[in-house]
């Protein structure tokens, strides 16, 4: 699903994002990487997406060379990726079915298939009964979980959260990781970004470590080392 | 692509409803805009018609002899239509000379008395020459300079309209001149206003761009709300321009009419006979300046 070969990201003047890293994601996965601050975490992230490009190295992702992706072919590899910050990144003009509904508005999907989808996808992350609701009446989890749907929408292969209980209580925390693990069983490949000891722990699943841009360890069913 | 469209129109709307002030100002300045280009042609179209009123009016006026025989003047007609740069000749006899002298001066006593003491028609047959130009007349003064009748001929009367043609050309170009540069200032000005505009529009949107960009729109979609807003306010400016110019023209035509005499200016027909040219051209011609001030403000705001 996701390759990694020796890829590395300089920032100007001589700032080290990633160094060097080689690394194989099968579909289906769900890997968390962890590290802290600094580390390298959303460099890989935003690589994933094509926010950024790698200085050197290849990355393919679902057999796609994404290395020197050109820009007119990022809006495809990104209906094929869900993406989840820790900020949430909703539109607060808009309802929750709005904001969801946006994903699929922006790709060209008829009307007609934006109304069956968008109360589908909001059922599975149990906002089915919110969907007039603007964010600021919802609770952090909630928003989340607007931001989960919203990236579900495409029904994409991947999803990349990015610090995704960054903002939130414990509860509200356990329930995202829980929603990921959901959707992790139904196929979909999860790349967790975090530095939130206890989720990663409470997982047990593979955990991928960075270290000044560097993977210093790589564990099956894992667990927060540093 | 039909879904498409309609939504970046949708969002077009949105920005224009969104920022209603600012598209005002942009609209205001548009209009701004075509309304000097617009006081550019009116005015182009009245010296351009004052101009040839002048011109059709300037002739010269050749007297013969009253010695003269019918057979020299008629070589001098056959002659002076002969000549490229001649436009018409006019004969008038000597005594069509005479009866319009005493009607022009049938309250003058004192000419009246001065012919009835002569006795005898003094005037002599008289050629009008009108050229197709006004400076062909020094041509057509040194074609009379024909021996086969120059003798036969007392007086040349040719009054300077060329100087008065001049005249108008001077003052109506020094006008342009002036209309000219208000015309750009108002055109740099609406530049400067439609690249803010949507620079303040991209700020808006930052946040709903931000979220495109992250969902999978493609450029075009992002962009083409931004393009199509201005194509809207351009079609908004050239309409308003366009509801405003016609009764503006049959106001002023009158008034304009009076220094024509009993001829009219021809502003009205004019711009109804060349609306599709001139509303086209100016739609077309604004629709290009925002396409690029947009692009401008696009390509260094504008992230995608």
């Amino acid at each position: 699903m996701i390759r990694f070969k020796n890829v590395s990201k300089l920032y100007p003047p001589n700032v080290v994002g990633l160094d060097c890293v080689s690394l194989h994601v099968q579909p289906g996965e769900f890997v968390s990487i962890v590290g802290k601050s600094g580390t390298g975490k959303s460099t890989l992230a935003k690589l994933l997406f094509a926010e950024e490009r790698p200085t050197r190295g290849v990355i393919e992702i679902g057999g796609w060379d994404i290395t020197h992706i050109h820009d007119r072919d990022i809006p495809l590899l990104r209906r094929q990726i869900g993406v989840v910050f820790q900020d949430f990144k909703l539109l607060q003009k808009k309802t929750v079915y709005e904001n969801v509904a946006f994903a699929l508005q922006v790709a060209g999907v008829f009307p007609r298939r934006i109304r069956e989808v968008v109360p589908q996808v909001l059922d599975i992350v149990n906002l089915g009964n919110k969907l007039a609701r603007y964010p600021k009446q919802l609770s952090g989890g909630e928003q989340q979980r607007v931001a989960i749907a919203r990236a579900l929408v495409h029904s994409p292969k991947m999803l990349i959260a990015d610090e995704p209980t960054g903002n939130l209580d414990t509860l509200n925390s356990r329930e995202i990781m829980d929603l990921l693990k959901k959707i992790n069983e139904f196929g979909t490949t999860i790349v967790l970004v975090t530095h939130d000891r206890e989720m990663v722990n409470r997982l047990r699943r593979r955990v991928i470590t960075l270290e000044d841009g560097k993977i210093i360890s790589d564990v099956e069913e894992g667990r927060y080392k540093l | 692509m039909f879904v498409s469209s309609y939504r970046v129109t949708k969002f077009a709307l949105q920005n224009f409803w969104r920022n209603f002030w600012l598209s005002l100002i942009t609209l205001s300045m548009l209009l701004l805009t075509l309304f000097t280009i617009n006081l550019l042609l009116v005015l182009n179209v009245v010296t351009d018609r004052a101009i040839a009123l002048v011109e059709d009016r300037v002739e010269l006026s050749v007297y013969f002899y009253d010695s003269t025989q019918e057979t020299t003047l008629s070589s001098a007609v056959a002659y002076l239509r002969g000549l490229s740069q001649v436009r018409d000749v006019e004969i008038i006899s000597a005594d069509e000379a005479y009866q319009q002298f005493i009607q022009r001066h049938t309250d003058d006593a004192q000419i009246m008395a001065s012919l009835q003491e002569l006795g005898e028609n003094p005037f002599g047959p008289t050629l009008v020459i009108k050229a197709d130009q006004v400076g062909d007349f020094e041509m057509i003064i040194d074609a009379l300079d024909n021996p086969q009748f120059r003798d036969s001929i007392r007086e040349k009367d040719f009054s300077d309209y060329q100087s008065i043609v001049e005249r108008i050309q001077s003052i109506t170009d020094r006008i342009q001149v002036f209309v000219i540069i208000l015309a750009l200032v108002f055109l740099f000005i609406a530049c400067l206003i439609v690249f803010n505009t949507v620079r303040i529009g991209i700020f808006i949107h930052r946040d709903e761009i931000a979220i495109m960009r992250l969902v999978g729109a493609n450029n075009w979609f992002i962009k083409a709300p931004f393009l199509l807003e201005m194509v809207l306010v351009s079609f908004i400016a050239v309409g308003i321009t366009i509801a405003m110019i016609y009764p503006a023209l049959i106001l002023i035509e009158p008034q304009v009419d009076v220094y024509f005499g009993s001829q009219s200016a021809g502003l009205f027909e004019y711009f109804t006979q060349n609306g599709l040219l001139i509303f086209g051209g100016e739609f077309l011609a604004l629709v290009i300046i925002t396409f690029v001030s947009t692009g401008m403000a696009m390509k260094k705001y504008l992230k995608v």
